[in-house]
């Protein structure tokens, strides 16, 4: 297969759909990458080596690092576990009564936020046991993202909450979506001044989320990730974002294999990599930006899946400044 | 439905004042006229993208758009067909327009038609209204970026449609009839871009979803069901996905919910089957697990002395592994009595996990190794080019790098 020099696939994928790619906090070289195998799986990517890897009961729909040897994950078996890369020891933390979609952590207020499909946030301090809180939200949660202390929540009925972490006795802003289909994925501008949202419709939302109608003027939505096949227009759910740390630009992954990466403020695409091979299901850059990892596995987006299945696969893409920096500011 | 144009005045060229029948053929005109480059005869979009054109590829700069009015010589308006004109502008045309028709133009207009715009009024998103003043500036950017082709599309619309008599009033936002926005024009809009519809709805309805109850939701769902009548599916079934359209597929299964909800009905991850068939080699290593955690369990505290020095010194060894996994089970026998949840760990997982480390992490990824010595993950790159395009497959969207404005971007837009 081609690829650019500038990529390669990780060795040792997971046997099942990648659910989440997360780099660690301060450095490039460690990834986590929970899969529908039911494992949690750390990756050298320096080295392209599988590190370690522990086990959920069901298939595990999100990960995070807390620090550099801390994981947290939870999924279908409703179960929120830690693991220790250290000392190689794992810890249920606590469940929810469903599965487990997202798995947040916020390093300000260092606490770990899981967001389920029995429509509730829970928030879990990692120095004592048990859940230190637990809000409704009303409707399943597809989608979170901490943005400083703010919590945003995406969840089913295209709603989005947003929450001060400090202080969950109410939710700072509810709103509708701007996208008139299902969320996919919220991620927050790394500059906290607002967040993308992606939908099952090739569309992608820019939203602000200062509430003065000046700022909430510059709002947008536009149409990504859609191919055009003999007439038809093909139109891809965007599964995955990632900001860019530094550049505030952010990545789209989509289930037409496409990556691309977006200057949400100048509206402007920055570039496009080339196809993968079947749907983008996670992407991650590292925290100064020079890497993106790509989780690509097939979702049965479609009635008729291909057979066999395409492959699960994890690359590895050192990224430019020129693919992911603003190519000037808007005036 | 078949008669919208005629109420609205004709597109008009905003540089020259040329009045035309369409604005496909203003388009046109504005290329071969006044978008086009003189040195090379390239035809350009707008005037900033002639400006920079000529800026770059030819060093040169330009003060005026070619063949333009005195007062319409600014290359830095951006302007494409009828979007992007200056409200005052639109204003001022749309006066003289009057002036010189007279009303008989307004007055053609079947009473029977009207109503249904108004009628609908009710259900416009409340976004709508806040989003129109926001138009005029919002669209010389969209326009000469491209980025967002559904704007474009909604622009076109808007064109046809409410055209200049709305655009010209951002105070009396509710002149727009939404149902036009929102539903396929029976137009020349439509069959070209009837996927590009909705996207008029997600724009506008943005503003104004703040703060808005969640109980009124329902409310902004009401627009895309006037799409009814115009042949799309009916959004009120809530679980269902709205189709988009003849020529356009979401590719997603019709029922809304999301792709993980669907895949975790999959009988391989309900849970009791899962364990039994997915994993690899269980059966002899959850054998070998329990052995070990009966003898942990009688020599548990020596294993908790040894287990740091040991762990510490060679992690790898054999010996530790076991420890290792020994602890684990402990600990986790510990968690699930303490929270009374069911654990697995102790039946054989910790020995797949310890035991798969070593062999994964070893240095067998050494031919790896090489590229990455330079820096991160990253070859030197090329001469002159970045490392990503090394191979990148020729017709992919990325190669302008001479333009900052964006024509890869703008491409997609024209395709």
């Amino acid at each position: 297969m081609m690829k650019s020099q500038s990529e390669y696939k990780l060795k040792s994928p997971p046997d099942d759909s990648i659910s989440s790619v997360k780099f660690g906090p301060n450095t490039n070289q460690f990834l986590l990458v929970s899969s529908w195998d039911s494992y949690v799986r750390l990756y050298d990517v320096s080295s392209n080596s599988l590190r370690h890897k522990y086990a959920h009961d069901n298939a595990v729909l999100d990960c995070c690092f807390t620090d550099a040897v801390h994981s947290y994950s939870g999924g279908l078996d409703h179960t929120l576990k830690s693991f220790d890369f250290n000392t190689t020891t794992e810890t249920i933390i606590g469940t929810h009564t469903n599965a487990i979609k997202c798995v947040e952590y916020c390093s300000e207020l260092n606490c770990i936020l899981t967001g389920s499909w029995d429509q509730h946030v829970k928030i879990w301090d990692p120095r004592s046991s048990g859940a230190s809180g637990s809000y409704n939200q009303s409707e399943k949660i597809y989608s979170m993202n901490t943005c400083g202390e703010k919590l945003l929540v995406a969840t089913a009925g295209r709603k989005v909450f947003v929450w001060d972490i400090r202080n969950m006795a109410y939710a700072l802003q509810k709103r509708e979506t701007s996208l008139k289909y299902q969320t996919r994925a919220i991620r927050a501008f790394p500059n906290k001044l607002g967040f993308v949202l992606s939908s099952i419709e090739g569309r992608v939302a820019v939203e602000y989320l200062d509430t003065n109608p000046d700022v909430q003027k510059k709002k947008y939505a536009f149409k990504c990730h859609r191919l055009k096949e003999d007439g038809l227009e093909k139109i891809f759910p965007v599964n995955a974002i990632s900001f860019h740390p530094i550049h505030n630009t952010f990545s789209t992954g989509g289930s037409d294999g496409y990556v691309n990466i977006w200057d949400g403020f100048n509206k402007k695409r920055l570039c496009q990599f080339h196809q993968y091979h079947t749907s983008v299901t996670s992407l991650s850059f590292s925290h100064n930006g020079s890497v993106l990892a790509i989780g690509c596995s097939y979702f049965l987006e479609e009635d008729n899946p291909p057979h066999p299945l395409p492959e699960d696969a994890i690359y590895i893409r050192s990224v430019t400044d020129q693919e992911s920096k603003p190519k000037y500011t808007s005036s | 439905m078949g008669r919208k144009k005629k109420k609205q005045s004709k597109p008009w060229c905003w540089y020259c004042n040329r009045e035309f029948d369409d604005e496909k053929i203003l388009i046109q005109h504005q290329k071969a006229k006044h978008f086009k480059c003189h040195i090379c005869h390239k035809k350009l979009y707008t005037g900033p993208g002639l400006s920079i054109h000529c800026m770059q590829v030819h060093k040169e700069t330009i003060d005026k758009v070619p063949n333009s009015l005195p007062n319409r010589s600014n290359v830095d308006i951006e302007i494409y067909g009828m979007e992007g004109i200056p409200a005052a502008d639109l204003k001022e045309h749309e006066r003289q327009k009057q002036n010189s028709k007279g009303e008989s133009s307004d007055e053609d207009e079947p009473a029977s038609k009207r109503p249904k715009p108004e009628g609908l009024l009710g259900n416009a998103p409340p976004g709508i209204p806040v989003a129109m003043p926001q138009m005029n500036q919002m669209m010389p950017q969209m326009i000469s970026h491209g980025m967002p082709p559904g704007m474009h599309h909604m622009m076109h619309t808007m064109g046809h449609m409410g055209g200049p008599p709305f655009m010209h009033h951002p105070g009396m936002p509710h002149m727009m009839p939404p149902h036009m926005m929102m539903q396929g024009q029976p137009g020349p809009p439509k069959p070209l871009f009837p996927s590009a519809v909705p996207s008029s709805s997600p724009g506008a309805a943005i503003v104004g979803a703040d703060f808005k109850p969640i109980s009124s939701g329902a409310t902004i769902s009401a627009p895309p069901t006037t799409n009814t009548p115009g042949g799309n599916v009916d959004l009120s079934k809530i679980n269902t996905i709205a189709a988009t359209g003849a020529s356009s597929k979401i590719l997603h299964p019709i029922e809304d919910v999301s792709l993980e909800e669907i895949r975790a009905r999959h009988p391989k991850y309900s849970k009791g089957s899962w364990q039994k068939n997915d994993e690899r080699g269980s059966s002899s290593s959850s054998a070998h697990a329990s052995e070990l955690s009966i003898a942990v369990s009688a020599a548990q505290q020596a294993a908790v002395a040894n287990q740091q020095q040991v762990a510490a010194i060679q992690a790898k060894a054999q010996e530790a592994q076991h420890q290792h996994m020994a602890m684990m089970g402990r600990m986790a026998a510990a968690a699930s009595a303490a929270h009374a949840f069911p654990v697995r760990v102790s039946a054989g997982h910790p020995l797949t996990v310890v035991a798969g480390a070593p062999v994964m992490a070893g240095p067998s990824m050494g031919m790896l190794r090489g590229p990455l010595i330079g820096g991160p993950l990253m070859r030197p790159p090329h001469l002159g080019m970045p490392p990503g395009m090394i191979q990148m497959p020729p017709g992919m969207m990325y190669g302008h790098p001479m333009f900052p404005a964006g024509p890869m971007i703008m491409q997609p837009r024209f395709r």
